[in-house]
C-alpha cells in the first residue's frame, strides 16, 4: 500500500510571536518553525500502518527551515521517500495553494491513502485534507485517531464528544485528517537520524507557480487585547452568593 | 633436627592416590578456568593496559592490603583474616610440596628443616586459627546476624554456593588441625611446642586414651586431602573464583577519571542489546561480583524501593552469560525499570571491593533502549527539547540569559569581549524560575570579588553530562560540539561552572584540542581560591549551624570535598557533618537524567531520605548544597517531609552572598 503524508511547518511557540508592521501577518524575522503536531501524528500513523501491513510511506513537505531534519527523522522512523517542495513561497502559502500543489504531485504517484494532520495551529480552518480530497476526487474523513486498513478499504476511528467512538469504513484511495496516531510519535535517537542522512535522499520538486485563490486574507492581526480583570469574591459561601446576586443585579441580569 | 614429617603414617598407595587426585583436580580446575576465560573473551575489545606499575600498586593496596574491603569493620576483618590465613596456608602447602616433590626428589635435600621448619610450623599453626576465626565470623554473620544485603538473591541456587564454600573451608581447616594433632600425639617430637594448636589437640587425644590410633589419623588425613582437592577443583565453579577474577578486575580497572564515561560502541547497533556487545572488561566485572551487597546498601535507587539493586544486576548478568535458554538480556534478564532507576551517583562503584564499574554497563544498556526509543514520555520530551533547543526546559535559547536582565553592572558577553573567567551557567541555573535569584546572587558575588567574567548568553547549550548518562550519545556529541564551537570563539582563561554536572563533563569528557583543556573550576573552588588569595573578603560573620550535602558530581566524581567546606567555615557558619558525607554522601536522586524521568512511587524518595538524615542533626538550621539541581530537589523534599520550618535549603553561594 502506498501512503502519502503531506506535512507542514508552523511557528514554534517557544519564541515570542510578533506582528509585522503591516499588521496582517506574523513578523517572520524572529520566527522559528516546528513540525505541526498533527502532521507529526500523521507520520506516526503512516509508519504504524506500514509496520503492520507493509507498503511505502512518502512524506511531502514544503521547503522551510528545519524541514530537512524532520524529513530525515521521518526516514529514520521508516518513511521510504522524502519529497521537498521548493519554489518561491515568499508571498505566502495557504491551504488552497498547498492542496493544489500537492494534488499535482500526488496525481502521478497515486497513493492508496493520504494521511495529513487534521489542522494546524497557525491556520485552524483544516482545509488541506478536504481540498486535496476534492481535487483528487477521493473521500475524506477528518479528526481520525487510529486507522487500520486492508487492501482496498480503511477503517478510521473517530472520537466524538461524550466518549463515543465511531469506526468508519472508507473505500480507498482516500484522504484522512489525523488528529492523533494510535501511539505518540516515537523517539528517534540522534545517531539514527545522522545515519539516515548518509543513506536517504530528499527529492526536490519545484513548484513553479502558487495559486492562492480561494483562501481568506487577514485584514488585521493583533495580540489579544486585555479586557477588565477578574474579581475574586471572598467570604463564606453565603456572603459570596450575596455578592454574586448583587453584581448580577447591577449588570441588569436579574 | 626438626624436620617436616611428610607423609608420616601414610601408606604408599595413599600417597600415590593423592597424586592421582591432584592430577584430576588440576584437570578440572584448568577446564573451569579456561571456560571462564573463553567466556570473558567473547566480549568486545577494550584497552585496559598501560600504567603497569600503577596497576601493580593497586594490587598491592587492594588485594594484599584489602583497603576497600576493610572499609567496613566486621566484614572487612572477617575477609582479611580468611584471605591472609588461606593465602599463607596455601603458600605453606606449596612450599611443602616443593620441599618434598622437587628439592628432595630431584636434588636430595630438604629446606624445611631446623629453625626454618619451626618458623614454618608456628606460622601455619597460628594462621590456621586466623582462618577459623574468620570463617566463624562469616558463619555467624551470614546465618545469625543475617544482614539484609546477603538475603534475597535473584538466583535461588546461590545460598547453596555460600554454604558449600564456608562448610568446605571450615572442614579443611579443622581436619588439618586434627591430622596434625593425631600425628603429634603419636610422634611427640621435641619441636611439638612450636605447633601450639596442634599440641593442644594432641593433648586432647592423649587424654582420650589410645595415643597410637594411626587408623584414625589416616582417615582424617584422607578426608582433609580429599576436601582440599575438591574445593580446589570446584573453585572455578563457585564464588571462590573471585580469588582469580577480582585481582584481575582490579589490575584492569579503569585509570581514567571517574567522570569520563567510556564512549558508546556502535557495532551491531548503539549500546548493548546482547551480552556479547559488552566489553571483555564488563564481562569480567560480572564474573567478579562476590554478591557482598555493599553496593546495594548505598544505592539511592534501591533504598528508595526502586527495582534496581546493583548487586542483583551483577548477579543476573553473570548468570545470563552462562544461560543456554535463549532469554533476552533486555526484558527477560534486566527490566527497563532497573536500568532507568540508576541516578549514576557512583556510590556503588566507590564501595565495590572488586572494583566493578557498574555505570559503564548500565549506560551501555540505556544506550540500546534510547536507540530503540524505549523510554518514558517525560524523558522523551526532555531529549527532544535538548536536541531542538539545547536545554531540557524546552525554551528558546534567547531566554537563556533572561536572568541577567536589569543586573547592574551588566554581565559581559564573552563572545564579544575577552574575559578572564568564562562562567558556564548551565540549564537549571539559567532557566529554572525558582533558581533565578540564586544565579543572580552568584553574579553579584563574582562582581563584588572583582572578577572579570562573562557568559555565553544564547550560545550556551546544556553541557550534556546527563544526556550522555541517559544514553543519548548523539545529542551529547551535538551539544558538546556546539559548546566547543561557541567556546572556541571566545577569549578566556578559566571556565567556572555553577553546576557540578556541567563541571564534570567539561572537565572529563569534552575533547579539548589545540591549546588543551583550559582550567575548569566549580564556583566553590574558585571562591575558595579567592578567599585564600585575599581577593574575596567577608564583612559579616554568619552564625548558622549548617550541614553540607556533597553533590555526587563534585565530590565522588571529582574529589572536591574540601573547598566547599572551607568556604562554609569562612562565612562563619558552623559545619555539622551528616553521617554520610564526603565520598559516602547520599545522592539527591536527580542525577543521570533521573530529574527528567517520571518518578515511580517508592517508599521514600532519595531526597527525602537525605533530608531526614540532615534533620536528625542537633540544631542544624540550613542544608547547604552546591548544585542547582540539589536546590530544586531538596526544597521540595523539606516540604514533603515536613521539615520546612526546621531546615532551610541554601545554595552555598547564598551563604557567601550574605556574608559579603
Amino acid at each position: 500500500m502506498k501512503i502519502a503524508v503531506p506535512i507542514k511547518f508552523v511557528p514554534d511557540l517557544v519564541e515570542e510571536l510578533t506582528i509585522d508592521p503591516n499588521g496582517t501577518a506574523l513578523d517572520t524575522s524572529w520566527l522559528r518553525l516546528i513540525i505541526n503536531e498533527f502532521d507529526d501524528h500523521a507520520v506516526e500513523q503512516a509508519i504504524l500502518l506500514k509496520e503492520r501491513g507493509g507498503g511505502e510511506v512518502t512524506v511531502v513537505a514544503a521547503e522551510a527551515e528545519g524541514v530537512d531534519d524532520f524529513l530525515y527523522t521521518a526516514a529514520a522512523k521508516g518513511a521510504d521517500h522524502l519529497i521537498k517542495l521548493t519554489g518561491d513561497f515568499g508571498s505566502g502559502m495557504n491551504s488552497h495553494a498547498a492542496a493544489r500543489a500537492l494534488a499535482d504531485l500526488l496525481k502521478d504517484s497515486k497513493p492508496d491513502l493520504i494521511l495529513t494532520g487534521v489542522q494546524a495551529h497557525n491556520d485552524l480552518d483544516g482545509a488541506v485534507g478536504p481540498l486535496l480530497a476534492e481535487l483528487l476526487d477521493m473521500p475524506y474523513v477528518g479528526y481520525v485517531a487510529g486507522v487500520s486498513s486492508t487492501n482496498d478499504k480503511a477503517i478510521a476511528r473517530k472520537e466524538y464528544p461524550g466518549g463515543i467512538i465511531a469506526e468508519m469504513e472508507i473505500k480507498l484511495p482516500a484522504v484522512l485528517g489525523i488528529q492523533a496516531a494510535e501511539q505518540p510519535p516515537r523517539y528517534v535517537a540522534y545517531n539514527r537520524i545522522r545515519q539516515v542522512m548518509g543513506t536517504s535522499k530528499i527529492e526536490e520538486r519545484t513548484i513553479t507557480a502558487l495559486d492562492l485563490s480561494g483562501g481568506v486574507t487577514a485584514s488585521r492581526m493583533f495580540q489579544p487585547e486585555s479586557s477588565q480583570r477578574a474579581t475574586i469574591l471572598e467570604g463564606s459561601p453565603e456572603e459570596v452568593a450575596d455578592q454574586m446576586v448583587g453584581i448580577l443585579k447591577e449588570l441588569g441580569m436579574l | 633436627m626438626p624436620v617436616r614429617e611428610t607423609f608420616w603414617n601414610i601408606p604408599h598407595w595413599a600417597e600415590i592416590a593423592q597424586y592421582i587426585l591432584a592430577l584430576l583436580t588440576a584437570v578440572v580446575f584448568v577446564y573451569g578456568v579456561t571456560r571462564r576465560i573463553l567466556r570473558v573473551r567473547q566480549g568486545q575489545s577494550e584497552k585496559r593496559t598501560g600504567h603497569f606499575w600503577a596497576r601493580i600498586w593497586s594490587l598491592v593496596v587492594q588485594v594484599l592490603g584489602q583497603k576497600r574491603t576493610l572499609g567496613e569493620l566486621y566484614p572487612g576483618l572477617m575477609h582479611f583474616t580468611i584471605f591472609w590465613g588461606m593465602l599463607v596456608l596455601a603458600i605453606g602447602t606449596a612450599l611443602a610440596t616443593v620441599d618434598w616433590d622437587i628439592t628432595l626428589l630431584f636434588f636430595g635435600f630438604q629446606f624445611l628443616t631446623g629453625w626454618v621448619y619451626i618458623i614454618f610450623e608456628l606460622t601455619l599453626d597460628i594462621l590456621g586459627l586466623l582462618v577459623i576465626t574468620g570463617l566463624g565470623m562469616a558463619i555467624y554473620r551470614r546465618y545469625v546476624i543475617r544482614p539484609a544485603r546477603l538475603q534475597n538473591f535473584p538466583l535461588k541456587t546461590l545460598p547453596r554456593d555460600d554454604v558449600y564454600v564456608l562448610a568446605m573451608l571450615a572442614f579443611i581447616a579443622i581436619s588439618g588441625y586434627l591430622t596434625e594433632g593425631l600425628r603429634l600425639a603419636v610422634t611427640q617430637p621435641d619441636w611439638g611446642v612450636w605447633s601450639p594448636i596442634g599440641g593442644v589437640i594432641a593433648a586432647a587425644f592423649l587424654a582420650l586414651g589410645d595415643p597410637n590410633n594411626q587408623t584414625l589419623h589416616l582417615i582424617v588425613w584422607g578426608l582433609h586431602i580429599a576436601s582440599a582437592f575438591i574445593i580446589l577443583g570446584s573453585l572455578p565453579f563457585t564464588k571462590l573464583f573471585h580469588i582469580f577474577s577480582v585481582p584481575l578486575n582490579i589490575y584492569f580497572r579503569s585509570l581514567q577519571p571517574a567522570g569520563a564515561l567510556p564512549a558508546a560502541r556502535t557495532e551491531g547497533g548503539m549500546g548493548v542489546k546482547e551480552w556479547k556487545q559488552f566489553t571483555w572488561k564488563q564481562l569480567l566485572d560480572f564474573e567478579s561480583c562476590t554478591r557482598c551487597g555493599r553496593c546495594q546498601d548505598v544505592c539511592p535507587a534501591y533504598l528508595s524501593s526502586q527495582l534496581l539493586s546493583p548487586r542483583n544486576m551483577m548477579i543476573k548478568l553473570d548468570a545470563h552469560l552462562w544461560e543456554k535458554d535463549g532469554r533476552a538480556l533486555h526484558g527477560d534478564i534486566i527490566a527497563p525499570e532497573e536500568i532507568w532507576a540508576c541516578t549514576t551517583c557512583r556510590a556503588c562503584a566507590q564501595v565495590c571491593p572488586a572494583f566493578i564499574e557498574h555505570l559503564a554497563s548500565i549506560v551501555d544498556m540505556r544506550r540500546h533502549l534510547v536507540d530503540q526509543g524505549q523510554m518514558d514520555a517525560t524523558l522523551q520530551t526532555a531529549l527532544m527539547n535538548l536536541g531542538r533547543y539545547g536545554n531540557s526546559f524546552g525554551q528558546s535559547e534567547r531566554m537563556r540569559a533572561k536572568w541577567t536582565a536589569s543586573l547592574q553592572p551588566a554581565v559581559k558577553d564573552a563572545r564579544h569581549e575577552p574575559v578572564e573567567y568564562l562562567w558556564f551557567v548551565g540549564d537549571y541555573a539559567s532557566y529554572s524560575p525558582t533558581l533565578t535569584e540564586v544565579t543572580r546572587k552568584a553574579a553579584d558575588v563574582f562582581h563584588k570579588a572583582g572578577l572579570n567574567f562573562g557568559i555565553l548568553f544564547d550560545a550556551e547549550r546544556n553541557a550534556g553530562n546527563d544526556v550522555r548518562r541517559v544514553g543519548e550519545e548523539g545529542i551529547f556529541e551535538m551539544l558538546a560540539g556546539k559548546n566547543m564551537q561557541a567556546l572556541g570563539k571566545c577569549k578566556f582563561e578559566t571556565i567556572v561552572t555553577t553546576d557540578p554536572h556541567t563541571y564534570n563533563t567539561l572537565k572529563n569528557e569534552y575533547s579539548w584540542n589545540g591549546n588543551g583543556r583550559p582550567r575548569i573550576l566549580h564556583y566553590t573552588e574558585l571562591l575558595d581560591k579567592l578567599i585564600v588569595s585575599g581577593q574575596l573578603k567577608f564583612s559579616k560573620k554568619l552564625d548558622y549551624k549548617v550541614t553540607y550535602h556533597d553533590p555526587c558530581y563534585l565530590g565522588r566524581y571529582n574529589g572536591v570535598y574540601d573547598a566547599p567546606r572551607r568556604l562554609i567555615r569562612a562565612t562563619g557558619c558552623e559545619l555539622a557533618e551528616m553521617p554520610r558525607h564526603g565520598e559516602r554522601a547520599f545522592c539527591c536522586g536527580a542525577g543521570g537524567g533521573r530529574i527528567w524521568m517520571e518518578e515511580k512511587p517508592g517508599r521514600e524518595r532519595p531526597s527525602e531520605i537525605r533530608v531526614r538524615e540532615a534533620a536528625a542533626l542537633e540544631g542544624v538550621q540550613a542544608f547547604v548544597v552546591a548544585c542547582p539541581k540539589d536546590v530544586t530537589m531538596f526544597r521540595d523534599a523539606v516540604k514533603t517531609t515536613g521539615n520546612e520550618s526546621r531546615l532551610q535549603v541554601k545554595d552555598l553561594i547564598e551563604l557567601v552572598h550574605e556574608a559579603l
